[in-house]
């Protein structure tokens, strides 16, 4: 089977004069994790809210589960599963009605709803707080609650838009190892929008970076990290930057340079970070550059936001 | 229909369990009668040859239903501004019923404070026409009444960016919709320029008709037109509520 489990077409959202999303093509293959991400205001909700079908795409096409968003919505619908950014929960029922009634929604049967509400609310650990009124929850709870909702149905393919914001790591960790669970034993579909970089590294098999509307970059993780250059050079500092960043352009093995303005960060890209340290220390000092601090790394996702978007991941 | 069904009941356990908002309702309701009639009881004795508490329950019957939706519209309002109506949205229900499981829910609760009303005031001694049939009716105008009330106050909870502004605008209509009737006062007291006001008024063919149907009171408008105008009432309500919330989810 090639069909894609979500495949987009030149998707278009704009609200009146602004475009929110200026024509997104997307392939995610069936049993993947993928992660989209991209700086606040870059399109990420806007993609998920049209995929979901909760608003219609302006121009451009999309089909989910094989099925188009727009005209064949109600079998979009079926198949999917979705947990929005905010939290979507009524603090005055329980958590067990909260999924009771999502069944019904979903038109799923008394047993059915009774062994598929046990079994979930194990899997995400609210045994003793499912009987308890919403209301109640702390925030991670309520995050895991409305995993166990959008679960429930069983979907092909689930949406999660910052499935962990706002949550510790410890329940980040509980949270990433559902997704990872569901996917290694169910073969589900994942399509999860995040602001952490570590999230995207652990969990997608890819990523797309989406600024502004576009889609700036996309694949394996690994693949678009080892396209930045074997090893980074991070150099902090004061003085004559822009001397500084000429000379490292006039250097062969440089393969790409970085500046955050923020963090007075120069990040060099190089062949081999260990030996060309001595060589940025001294293009640096030679043009009245002063380095404070210098560390050998290797690159990142972060990194690979930083160049596509031009912003550091926590912007 | 199912999903219709679903969205009521959520409700409705909402409703319930949320013991302030069920009887933060019941308790204006008895005030209404027990201070408001009682009181006015004592100065007024007789109007148009009738007991005055009597006179002014259909009108706070009417008002209760008013309460009863204004609370209904509240719930979709709520569920709107938490991002609720998200989760209905990308399921797969038809997103009519989304509307419809709303506008039932609100008319039950009118319904309910209407009912509670008219007990409060039999047990206070109000008497009740002799024809079972004609309470039967009374309730069946009161019920469209509130669809139609209903469907107002959906459409305004559709539109409103904030509980504020919802109750800004409602009570645009409430009170209004009160003192500018027959609730309080008879028409035939009324100068001509009120009369006429008062003739545009919805509230003032549902109060007239219950008089005559549950109170046995001689009917000064007529029923066929009273009901006429109540049915009327409903359509409306109910189309400015599908308007509105067709706007609010088109988005």
């Amino acid at each position: 089977m090639a069909t894609a489990a979500i495949e987009t077409h030149g998707l278009v959202k704009r609200y009146g004069e602004v475009t929110a999303v200026a024509g997104v093509d997307l392939t995610i293959a069936p049993h993947n994790i993928y992660a989209l991400l991209g700086p606040n205001g870059a399109g990420k909700t806007t993609t998920i809210s049209m995929l979901t079908t909760l608003v219609p795409p302006t121009a451009g096409s999309a089909q989910v589960a094989g099925y188009d968003i727009t005209s064949q919505a109600r079998q979009v619908r079926r198949r999917i599963g979705v947990t929005f950014q905010d939290i979507v929960l009524d603090p005055d029922l329980t958590g067990r009605q909260v999924l009771d009634i999502h069944g019904k929604l979903y038109r799923m049967n008394r047993q059915e709803r009774k062994t598929r509400i046990t079994r979930l609310v194990e899997l995400v650990q609210l045994e003793e707080a499912i009987d308890r009124r919403v209301k109640t929850y702390s925030g991670g709870m309520k995050r895991r609650l409305e995993l166990a909702r959008g679960l429930l149905t069983d979907p092909q393919i689930l949406f999660l838009d910052e499935p962990t914001q706002g949550l510790d790591p410890q329940n980040r960790i509980g949270i990433w190892n559902y997704i990872r669970e569901l996917n290694r034993e169910r073969g589900m579909t994942l399509l999860l929008t995040t602001h952490y970089m570590e999230e995207a590294e652990v969990l997608a098999h890819a990523v797309g970076i989406i600024d502004h509307g576009k889609m700036v970059a996309e694949g394996k993780p690994a693949s678009l990290v080892s396209a930045l250059g074997a090893d980074v050079i991070r150099v902090h500092g004061h003085g004559d930057q822009q001397h500084f960043l000429h000379t490292l352009g006039t250097l062969p093995f440089v393969e790409q340079v970085q500046i955050d303005e923020h963090d007075n960060l120069v990040q060099v890209f190089v062949d081999n970070g260990n030996r060309r340290l001595v060589e940025v220390v001294q293009a640096a000092s030679g043009n009245g550059f002063r380095v404070e601090d210098i560390a050998v790394a290797q690159p990142n996702l972060g990194d690979v936001f930083l160049r596509h978007t031009g912003r550091t991941f926590r912007d | 229909m199912h999903a219709t069904y679903v969205i009521w009941s959520k409700h409705m356990t909402k409703f319930f369990r949320n013991a302030e908002e069920a009887l933060g309702l019941a308790i204006q309701s008895v005030l209404w009668v027990v201070l408001f009639g009682v009181g006015m009881r004592g100065i007024v004795t007789q109007v148009s040859g009738g007991d005055y508490l009597a006179f002014i329950l259909p009108g706070i019957i009417a008002l209760s239903a008013l309460a009863g939706a204004v609370g209904g519209g509240m719930m979709l309002l709520d569920e709107r501004l938490r991002g609720i109506t998200k989760e209905y949205l990308v399921s797969p229900i038809p997103r009519l019923s989304i509307l419809l499981g709303n506008a039932a829910s609100t008319t039950t609760k009118a319904l309910l404070q209407a009912l509670l009303m008219l007990l409060i005031g039999v047990l206070m001694g109000v008497r009740l026409a002799g024809n079972p049939l004609g309470w039967l009716a009374a309730l069946l105008l009161v019920g469209l009444f509130a669809l139609g009330f209903s469907g107002i106050a959906l459409a305004v909870a559709a539109v409103s960016r904030s509980i504020m502004g919802y109750h800004g605008m409602i009570f645009l209509f409430n009170l209004p919709l009160l003192f500018a009737s027959n609730a309080l006062y008879p028409l035939s007291v009324l100068p001509t320029w009120m009369r006429t006001l008062v003739l545009f008024n919805p509230t003032t063919y549902l109060i007239d008709a219950v008089r005559a149907l549950a109170f046995g009171a001689e009917p000064t408008l007529g029923l066929f037109s009273s009901t006429a105008v109540i049915l009327l009432f409903a359509i409306l309500g109910i189309w400015l509520a599908l308007t509105a919330f067709r706007r609010s989810i088109r988005r």
